[in-house]
């Protein structure tokens, strides 16, 4: 819930205009204002808002809310196992 | 600030139509988030104004700025943000230009032509809009031969080549450099650099340097005018002991004493003071007792540098609110330094606006962050004549204030001995930087109470028939430097006067008389108008319009020569005007 929220925060100040509902169903597709331009700032808001630094590789995968939500729920699980190793 | 704040900031849009501060960003690089944070700090310093960022094209910061005309924009600021690559490509890593021994002579005798140019192309934009400079923040890639806890002589030419080219540009009104020492501070070395930020969409920055680089930025486009005047305590503050017990004798400020963040405390008052800042003294202490103490040839801060001093046993608010009288300046302008927290708490609840603060006694650190919090409060970028006979100006005020508002009969006979001299200049200096104060800062006796931004002010100066007329005025008690500045237009037809103020401390001296006068003389027109408009605090402004037009203005006032040679009254200044720069 609380990923949800946070990334739908960042979603919001990159594409004001969405509504929340709208931002859930958003990808590079159905959003008009996700150019380059957009993808580059939403990718660096994420990172920074999540503390992770997101690989090149996996950059053109990241192009819709779900897309990028899998993707951090994965990583953050990731860290928090790797954490929780002594 | 992080980059969703700055989002979230720029997305309060204000509405269409209102003021709008546009600010060219010139940069080689993909500007980005640097944009957006630049975007988001000014709009912090300017909520009422729709900030609006204009960018050039990918790697080509000369040409971005060779292709932007002055005498055609209407830009608010222009902000110049350099990188090494910017100087030579091969300083950065998105071109693959070679880095071998022998390329590094080219790399070095390029980055000298391209200095040159871009100086070329930031100094046409003096005169005509405030510039912002950043010199490069990152770090120069490895393509020196030696280790890195070794700087190659290529590398420190590189560095002095730059540093010149920031000295060379510095020396230009209107240009200011960001502090690369602040920056140092606030923004980690090995944190600024993004590599993969930089190969993948060409902007350099890390997150975090791009906001300080925005925010440091912000600040030299703000250029927030400093504050005027300190008033410090003595003991405990200016010496360490009480001079009431310790004696004259008693008191110390060396480094014997474990006193020395006195001295420097002295030293520093004395190099305020020597900038132009007014230093008052506020102390519960024997008046006697104190002008012995302030007349020993070991202090640092002299005697003379002092004025007013409020030394007695009463209230400490009660003292600054006869200093800021003598002063005539506002508590916001005005920093209290005390020992006593109970004295500084008392002075800031009468005077809210007012920097209130506890001088750190035995605590060394905090007393370096105070030093640098209080230049920080007075810093400028230069030292006007204005500047230098201020305190002058205001003894002299102070002195002969009394006289001065005596009858007319005795007062026209005050001012015919007076030795008074007036000199006008006439012209369109945009770097007049106390005429825009000036006009931005008095309230009195003020035409209309409009305010300039600095970017409004080079706009207004460079339009078609726009002058500035500036006076300053001396008497045989002392200069009083420059006092008053008149801004209008002359279209041929019309003489229109947008705005004129005169400094308070010029009052009583007949010298908006004289300046009518010049006008009428040296424009030949028979009638004046004025944009005037009636403010809560221009009262003394009505008042002069009210004995010329014989009733209380109206929203336009105008002024004919035969109304002015009839009642103006006797004037007495001997006049001199100097170069006219094209008006």
């Amino acid at each position: 819930m609380e990923l949800d929220s946070r990334l739908v925060r960042c979603f919001a100040s990159v594409f004001p205009d969405l509504t929340t509902e709208q931002i859930k169903q958003a990808s590079g597709k159905t959003v008009p204002t996700w150019d380059s331009l957009a993808a580059v700032t939403l990718i660096a808001v994420v990172e920074q808002e999540f503390g992770i630094d997101v690989n090149p590789l996996d950059l053109g995968d990241l192009n819709s809310y779900s897309a990028m939500k899998d993707y951090l729920r994965h990583r953050l699980n990731g860290r928090m196992s790797e954490r929780s190793n002594p | 600030m992080k980059l969703l704040t700055a989002l979230d900031v720029l997305k309060q849009r204000l509405p269409e139509g209102g003021p709008v501060r546009e600010v060219f960003l010139a940069c080689g690089f993909t500007p980005i988030h640097l944009q957006t944070f630049l975007a988001a700090h000014l709009q912090l310093y300017f909520p009422t104004e729709r900030i609006e960022i204009t960018t050039g094209v990918y790697g080509d910061l000369v040409g971005n700025l060779e292709r932007l005309q002055p005498a055609a924009t209407r830009l608010s600021a222009l902000c110049v943000v350099i990188e090494w690559s910017d100087l030579d490509p091969r300083l950065g890593i998105r071109n693959l230009g070679g880095w071998d021994v022998s390329d590094i002579p080219d790399v070095l005798e390029s980055l000298h032509q391209h200095s040159q140019r871009l100086c070329q192309g930031i100094e046409r934009f003096c005169g005509t809009v405030p510039i912002s400079i950043s010199m490069p923040t990152l770090p120069i890639p490895p393509l020196f031969i030696s280790p890195l806890h070794q700087q190659h002589h290529h590398e420190l030419q590189l560095r002095e080549a730059v540093a010149s080219m920031a000295a060379s540009l510095s020396r230009n009104q209107g240009i200011r450099i960001v502090s690369s020492q602040r920056l140092d501070e606030l923004s980690p070395a090995l944190q600024r650099f993004d590599v993969k930020a930089e190969i993948l969409s060409g902007f350099p920055y890390s997150l975090d340097h791009a906001s300080t680089l925005a925010e440091l930025l912000a600040a030299t486009i703000r250029n927030a005018p400093p504050r005027k005047g300190l008033i410090t305590d003595l003991d405990g503050t200016l010496w360490s002991g009480i001079l009431g017990e310790a004696g004259v004798d008693g008191i110390c400020w060396e480094m014997d004493g474990r006193a020395h963040i006195h001295g420097l405390y002295q030293q520093f008052l004395a190099s305020l003071a020597s900038a132009g800042v007014l230093i008052a003294v506020a102390s519960r202490n024997d008046e006697a007792l104190v002008e012995q103490a302030l007349s020993r040839k070991d202090m640092l801060l002299k005697r003379d540098s002092l004025f007013p001093l409020e030394v007695h046993w009463g209230l400490k608010s009660e003292s600054v609110r006869r200093i800021l009288r003598t002063w005539n300046i506002g508590p916001d302008a005005v920093v209290f330094v005390d020992d006593s927290p109970m004295e500084v708490a008392e002075v800031h609840e009468a005077f809210p606006e007012m920097d209130c603060i506890v001088f750190p006694n035995n605590n060394y650190q905090a007393f370096w962050d105070l030093m640098r919090r209080l230049r920080n409060s007075f810093g400028k970028s230069t030292v006007s004549i204005e500047d230098s006979i201020r305190l002058q100006s205001i003894r002299t005020v102070a002195a002969i204030g009394q006289s001065l508002q005596d009858a007319e009969g005795r007062a026209d006979e005050f001012l015919k001995n007076a030795e008074a001299s007036i000199v006008f200049s006439l012209g369109r200096d945009v770097h007049d930087s106390r005429a825009l104060e000036l006009i931005n800062k008095t309230n009195q006796f003020n035409l209309n109470g409009k305010r300039f931004s600095e970017s409004d002010w080079i706009g207004y100066l460079n339009e078609p028939g726009a002058f500035l007329l500036t006076a300053n005025y001396e008497d045989k008690y002392g200069p009083l430097g420059k006092v008053s500045v008149l801004i209008g237009r002359d279209n041929g037809s019309l003489l229109t006067v947008d705005g004129w103020a005169m400094s308070c401390r010029a009052f009583s001296r007949r010298i908006e008389y004289q300046i009518l006068r010049y006008l009428f003389d040296v424009f030949r027109f028979e009638e004046i108008i004025f944009e005037y408009r009636k403010t809560d605090r221009n009262g003394p402004l009505q008042g002069f319009f009210a004995r010329l037009l014989q009733r209380p203005p109206d929203s336009v006032v105008r002024i004919s020569n035969r109304c002015f040679s009839q009642r103006a009254p006797s004037l007495y200044h001997r006049v001199e005007d100097t170069l006219r720069h094209g008006a």
